[in-house]
């Protein structure tokens, strides 16, 4: 039951997860340095352009000297806030024009070139007119502290770390929680699955005890009243033999209290034999004859409301135990009576059939192909239900009420024949009524 | 106003940003002469206005040359494109003579009218200097003691020139193209 959990290391989707976390966590600082090798390339090249145009256009202020057009194009750059100064310089080297926010301009360029600061870049370009020097332009860009920049990478990488985090230890508690989930689920299919068998058996001991109660009872009342009938039986011969030949007025009497005491005899056989107190022995069997013969005892069993119909056209014999198949026979009348509570129509049937296909739900390496006498008992009843007709020969499956069936009936029944080297067919529709019939093999030496 | 000259003549070895009065003519024209080299950059003359592709741009002088050495000192070692710019004197209208820009000096206004006449519709640049009446396409100017230029770029077009926007942004006026 406390079956320990399989996996005692971390489940494969916290290693996915932190995997995970780590390949962002990479992917996150590679793109972080290119970020920045790209962000200050482009910066360079964008304030590197800007002095181009400067100087592009301020190559004829700066030829003509003309301050105040060259102050003119360096002012237009003050709206770029990210430039911390912008100058013009002439021919000579010397400041023109400019502007510079915060830092002081160099009075004297001449060298074109990208300098660094800290805090800002500096790009120097010459101006020029078709080919003609006239000076150099300076732009200053901002650039952002290394050191603010690097903090800003670092707490973008922090976020990226606790969120991979988070979601490997959430995905390691899932796991766990899910890993419960499926024991507890197994176990719990396991409880009802023991509960539904203990269920069962319980059912099944019931069941046999009461079966057991009953042998030993009608049994034991079946000898009694055995031995009771054969004293009666022998004090009437007696009797017959006291009276002699003044007995003649009487004969008819105690011939019929004998033959009432021979049938007395017969049903105690069969209580004998239910509760199998009688050893069973295989005999030549015509079945048609058994059912003839027990026709008083089925109709008496069945009672009036059901109309009984004999259609005996069997001739072939079998060999099987001629008490169990009565048994059999009345079990099945009562099963038919059973299922037909406000009366109805049964007919016993007995007839010579010849199998060359197995017969409807019986497996074909078990099927045998030959002659077979065949034994039919139909109602108009209830009927069955497909599942509770698959049902009808397990063993203590019943759907009379508690105490009334045993559930051994067709199951007896099943293995009687079986075990005869015969077949059992159950053949029911809801409503229209049942057909119970067992295919005995032919006795090959009756013919 | 004497600072402002000595900062001038500081600057003068390669830009003359302001000028004198009438007084200190030299410096005016030592301003002029450091201009004349500089308008050549923004310039373009159609390709039949020079013999080959390095075939140098050539100043003419017409007339006196009130300069002295300062032209040849300022166009010494320039270049546009390609070419070299040289510097001619003429004593006479020449029109053979194979000019790209022609200064017409102040001495001879009739001589000056007679030249700019002879080179309408030419591929020449006419510079007229600050005293005369008629105006070529470029001319010079004092204006509140500076040195200014006003551009007449009609009159460029019809000689099959085009100068750069950015000498027309400088100069002090500009007679546009199209105009009459």
């Amino acid at each position: 039951m406390n079956r320990p959990p399989k996996n005692k290391g971390w489940s494969p989707s916290v290693i996915g997860a932190l995997a995970a976390a780590a390949i962002l966590l990479a992917a996150g600082v590679l793109m972080a340095v290119y970020q920045e090798q790209l962000y200050s390339s482009q910066q360079i090249k964008s304030v590197r352009e800007q002095a181009q145009i400067l100087a592009a256009s301020a190559a004829a202020a700066i030829l003509f000297d003309d301050r105040r057009a060259a102050q003119e194009y360096v002012d237009a750059l003050r709206v770029n806030p990210e430039l911390q100064a912008a100058a013009v310089y002439g021919g000579d080297g010397r400041l023109m024009a400019g502007f510079a926010r915060g830092s002081r301009l160099p009075p004297l360029l001449t060298v074109a070139g990208t300098g660094f600061s800290d805090g800002y870049v500096d790009i120097a370009v010459p101006a020029s007119q078709n080919g003609a020097r006239a000076g150099m332009v300076l732009l200053r860009a901002f650039t952002e502290p290394a050191e603010r920049r690097y903090a800003r990478y670092a707490g973008l990488i922090l976020l990226v770390t606790m969120g991979a985090l988070v979601i490997a230890v959430l995905s390691f508690a899932q796991a766990q929680l899910s890993r419960r989930a499926q024991q507890l689920a197994s176990v719990n299919a396991r409880l009802h699955e023991e509960m539904e068998e203990r269920r069962k058996t319980e059912e099944a001991l019931r069941q046999s005890h009461k079966m057991e109660a009953i042998g030993q009872l009608s049994g034991g009342i079946a000898h009694d009243f055995n031995n009771l009938i054969m004293i009666v039986k022998g004090n009437l011969r007696l009797l017959k033999r006291k009276l002699g030949a003044e007995g003649d007025a009487a004969d008819t009497y105690i011939s019929s209290a004998d033959e009432a005491l021979d049938r007395a005899a017969r049903l105690t056989q069969r209580i004998l034999a239910f509760s199998r107190r009688q050893p069973l022995t295989p005999q030549r069997v015509n079945l048609s004859a058994l059912a003839q013969g027990l026709s008083q005892l089925i109709r008496h069993s069945v009672g009036e409301r059901v109309e009984i119909t004999m259609r005996l056209n069997g001739a072939w014999s079998t060999l099987c135990d001629i008490n169990q198949m009565e048994n059999v026979i009345l079990n099945l009348a009562i099963n038919a009576r059973d299922a037909m509570p406000d009366g109805g129509r049964l007919m016993i049937e007995t007839r010579d059939v010849t199998l060359t296909q197995p017969p409807p739900e019986v497996e074909s390496q078990s099927f045998v192909p030959g002659d077979y006498a065949s034994l039919a008992v139909i109602d108009t009843g209830t009927g069955m239900p497909e599942d509770v007709r698959q049902r009808a020969v397990d063993p203590f499956f019943t759907t009379k009420p508690q105490g009334k069936g045993t559930g051994l009936g067709l199951s007896m029944t099943f293995g009687f024949v079986r075990q005869s080297g015969g077949y059992l067919i159950i053949e029911s529709k809801p409503g229209e009524g049942t057909a119970i019939t067992m295919l005995m093999p032919r006795d090959p030496e009756a013919a | 106003m004497r600072l402002r000259l000595l900062a001038a003549a500081a600057a003068l070895s390669c830009v003359a940003p302001l000028v004198p009065a009438r007084a200190d003519a030299s410096l005016e024209y030592a301003v002029k002469a450091a201009y004349l080299p500089k308008f050549i950059p923004f310039i373009t003359w159609p390709d039949s206005a020079f013999a080959s592709p390095a075939t140098p741009v050539t100043i003419c002088v017409l007339g006196d040359d009130p300069f002295g050495g300062k032209l040849e000192q300022a166009a010494g070692g320039t270049k546009s494109g390609e070419r070299a710019i040289v510097v001619r004197r003429l004593a006479e209208p020449d029109p053979s003579a194979s000019c790209q820009l022609i200064f017409l000096g102040a001495g001879d206004p009739a001589v000056a009218q007679g030249t700019l006449d002879a080179m309408k519709g030419r591929p020449v640049v006419t510079v007229t200097d600050s005293g005369l009446k008629a105006h070529g396409v470029i001319s010079f100017l004092i204006d509140a003691n500076h040195v200014r230029f006003d551009i007449d770029d009609a009159a460029a077009a019809q000689g099959g020139l085009v100068i750069s926007s950015k000498l027309l942004s400088l100069a002090h006026a500009v007679k546009q193209r199209g105009q009459p």
